[in-house]
């Protein structure tokens, strides 16, 4: 140390590093080495040599020779694994640089910079990570949003076109109608017009079907309860189906509990519509044995069972067999697109209940739901006793006969009546002479009743419209109430039922 | 004839692949494992130009940070020109790199520099804006994509730092 000039000394001695091991590099005012002292080879400084550039040997000095006051770099690397604190002191127009070993504490400094550093990109990383998450999730919610979009139209688009295909069918039906009733057909003609008859049904009942199918996909369905005579609707059902039961030799009962009220709060197309499909599958699938009806009530809840004898459905296809378009591999011989359990399946759900089914390929299968059915205390009115002069009827049909018949009638129990002859005259009379009720057969000339009923609700005719009709199809008894119906009766009409339900709807 | 002597500063923030560029430039190595720099590291390295003149180049490879330090802002005296190394796979590695360029020139005043954009094997995870980089290169900087993995513009940019700096 005897070298080095005291107040070095100092410096050096108020860094408190006496255990460090020093080495100082002293530098003249040109940048030429003059003298070195400790241990340089400790830093890989070997081959000093005097009176030569100093930048020459030692790379890192270049730059700091010019400087006015003390500089200090830390942990410095030279090669090797030590770090060094390099001190630059100028002094008197010389330089010393000293040396210091700080391998130690850059090592420790080190580690937790390792740890800091780590945890930073982890964190970053992490967050990119959820932000991609992020990004897709909305992309999906989005394709989503689309999708379902695109569905909603495509369901539109269909429920468009099956009441645009309607129209046309329903006159295609109509006219074949017209013709067999107009002409004394021989054998070969009535055969024709049968198939005609048969195949357009068929194609009208398919595109209730998908109507019906799309409009529960899209919620446009909704409930009309009211008062219903459900004695009255299953003596119809039954009478509906037995003879087609019996064409097949099947057996077939509707089995009432005894405590079934009359009356019952219900949406009486759609409950018949589920009864007539779950039956209809019921003939259409059993070859032999029976089809049988089960209905209770209780508290509210009117519970049904189909049960046949037919072949069963496999366990894993009664997972599938309310599905829409889901057809039993039994099926594929026999017509029909699938959808009459589905329609049934949401129906029943709409209604406030459940429909489930259980079948075993030995003993057929058991179709059991149930609806929500409140009772009504219903006044037993004496429609005779009621004065009916002040209600104008306005009576529409076709026929003649018929025309004088009902006005007969009713006007015998008071009730003022006015005619007409076609949908067209009905709709002028209607608007000219305002009627309380209107009794519309839906099978006429120029314009027929379905068409007259919607013009009339369009035109803002809001009295209750009775449909009178040759049909006892399914469809044109839903369609009717479609339209703007109140009620459906199927001709011949009972004089007696006629009075019943007037007076039923007028109240 | 002494042969010209250049300081070189690796300036960026902590992880770009500043040690690992120097690596492969010096020695041609790469390593996957992340060991980060605490003070500076120095290479020196000689580099044939293409006017047949040799450089010298003393490189300086600083800790990474985002913004400049005192302990930092000390190596960087007597430096001809530096390399502002970003991570192309960390978006906020790039406006480190921006906000260091600042702060270097308020230190050493204006020098040669070049931008890298590193770790470009790493496509996949590529987070640089491409507007940014077209506003900078209108602006008349010179940007590089490299690679230390796979040795791309690794060269290349050392070279064309010490073009600038000639
Ligand atoms: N795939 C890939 N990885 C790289 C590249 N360059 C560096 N890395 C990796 O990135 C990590 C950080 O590299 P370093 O060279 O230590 O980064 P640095 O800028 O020196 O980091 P500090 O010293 O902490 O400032 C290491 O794990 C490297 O292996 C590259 O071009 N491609
Ligand atoms: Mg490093």
């Amino acid at each position: 140390m005897a070298n080095i000039p005291a107040s070095v000394v100092r410096y050096i001695q108020s860094m408190w590093m006496a255990e460090m091991i020093l080495t100082y590099l002293h530098v003249d005012i040109q940048g030429r080495l003059i003298d070195w002292g400790g241990y340089p080879q400790h830093y890989g400084l070997i081959d000093l040599t005097k009176d030569k550039l100093v930048v020459e040997q030692v790379n890192f000095l270049d730059g700091f020779l010019d400087i006015t006051h003390t500089e200090v770099l830390q942990y410095l690397n030279i090669g090797g694994s030590r770090y060094i604190n390099v001190h630059i002191v100028p002094l008197d127009g010389s330089i010393y640089v000293l040396l210091f070993d700080v391998t130690d504490e850059h090592n420790k400094q080190q580690k937790m910079q390792q740890q800091v550093n780590e945890l930073s990109i982890l964190t970053y990383r992490q967050s990119q990570l959820l932000q991609e998450l992020e990004t897709t999730r909305k992309k999906l919610s989005e394709e989503k949003k689309q999708l379902e979009q695109a569905i909603k139209l495509k369901s539109n688009f269909i429920a468009t076109l099956s009441h645009e295909l309607r129209t046309p069918l329903t006159s295609i039906m109509g006219y074949t109608k017209l013709l067999d009733d107009a002409k004394q057909a021989n054998d070969y003609e009535t055969k024709y017009l049968d198939s005609v008859k048969r195949n357009a049904n068929h194609l009208l009942s398919l595109i209730d079907n998908v109507l019906d199918q799309t409009k529960l996909e899209i919620g446009q369905i909704k409930l009309h309860s009211n008062n219903c005579n459900v004695k009255q609707l299953l003596a119809d059902l039954k009478s509906l189906f037995l003879p087609i039961a019996q064409e097949k030799n099947l057996l077939f009962d509707i089995k009432i509990s005894n405590n079934l009220p009359t009356q019952l709060i219900i949406d009486e197309l759609r409950f018949r519509q589920v009864l007539i499909n779950l039956i209809t599958n019921g003939i259409k699938f059993t070859d032999k044995g029976f089809v049988e009806v089960e209905i209770a009530w209780q508290n509210g809840r009117l519970d049904f069972t189909v049960t046949d004898s037919g072949p069963g459905i496999s366990s894993e296809s009664q997972q599938k067999i309310f599905t829409a378009f889901h057809r039993e591999s039994t099926a594929k011989t026999l017509p029909g697109a699938g959808l009459g359990l589905a329609i049934s399946y949401h129906l029943v759900e709409l209604m406030g209940g459940q429909l489930s089914v259980e079948s075993s390929p030995q003993f057929g299968s058991n179709f059991t739901g149930f609806i929500s059915a409140n009772s009504v205390q219903f006044p037993n009115n004496n429609v005779n006793s009621i004065s009916h002069t002040n209600i104008k009827v306005l009576l529409v049909d076709d026929s003649i006969d018929l025309r004088s018949l009902i006005e007969l009638y009713l006007e015998n129990y008071g009730y003022a009546v006015i005619t007409a002859s076609d949908g067209q005259e009905a709709v002028k009379l209607a608007l000219q002479t305002k009627p309380d009720i209107i009794l519309m057969d839906m099978q006429m000339p120029v314009l027929d009743g379905y068409n007259a009923v919607q013009q009339l609700r369009a035109k803002k005719f809001t009295k209750p419209i009775i449909a009178l009709s040759g049909s006892n199809i399914e469809h044109d008894r839903k369609y009717a109430f479609e339209v703007g119906c109140n009620e459906y009766m199927t001709k011949p009409v009972d004089p007696e039922n006629l009075l019943n339900t007037i007076s039923k709807i007028i109240q | 004839m002494a042969i010209l002597q250049k300081k070189i500063c690796m300036i960026g923030d902590f992880s770009v692949g500043k040690t690992s560029l120097v690596a492969k430039f010096v020695r041609q190595t790469f390593s996957d494992k992340y060991l980060t720099t605490v003070g500076v590291k120095i290479d020196t390295k000689l580099l044939k130009l293409p006017d047949g003149n040799q450089v010298k180049f003393i490189l300086w490879d600083i800790a990474g940070s985002d913004s400049l330090t005192t302990t930092t802002a000390s190596y960087l005296r007597g430096a001809a020109g530096f390399l502002l190394v970003v991570d192309g796979t960390r978006l906020p590695t790039w406006n480190s790199a921006l906000n260091l360029r600042l702060a270097v020139e308020k230190q050493i005043g204006s020098k040669p520099f070049i931008i890298l954009l590193n770790k470009a094997d790493l496509q996949e995870q590529w987070e640089m804006n491409e507007q940014a980089i077209e506003e900078k290169t209108k602006q008349g900087w010179k940007l590089l994509t490299t690679s230390a993995k796979n040795g791309m513009n690794v060269e290349q940019a050392f070279l064309e730092l010490a073009l600038l700096m000639t």
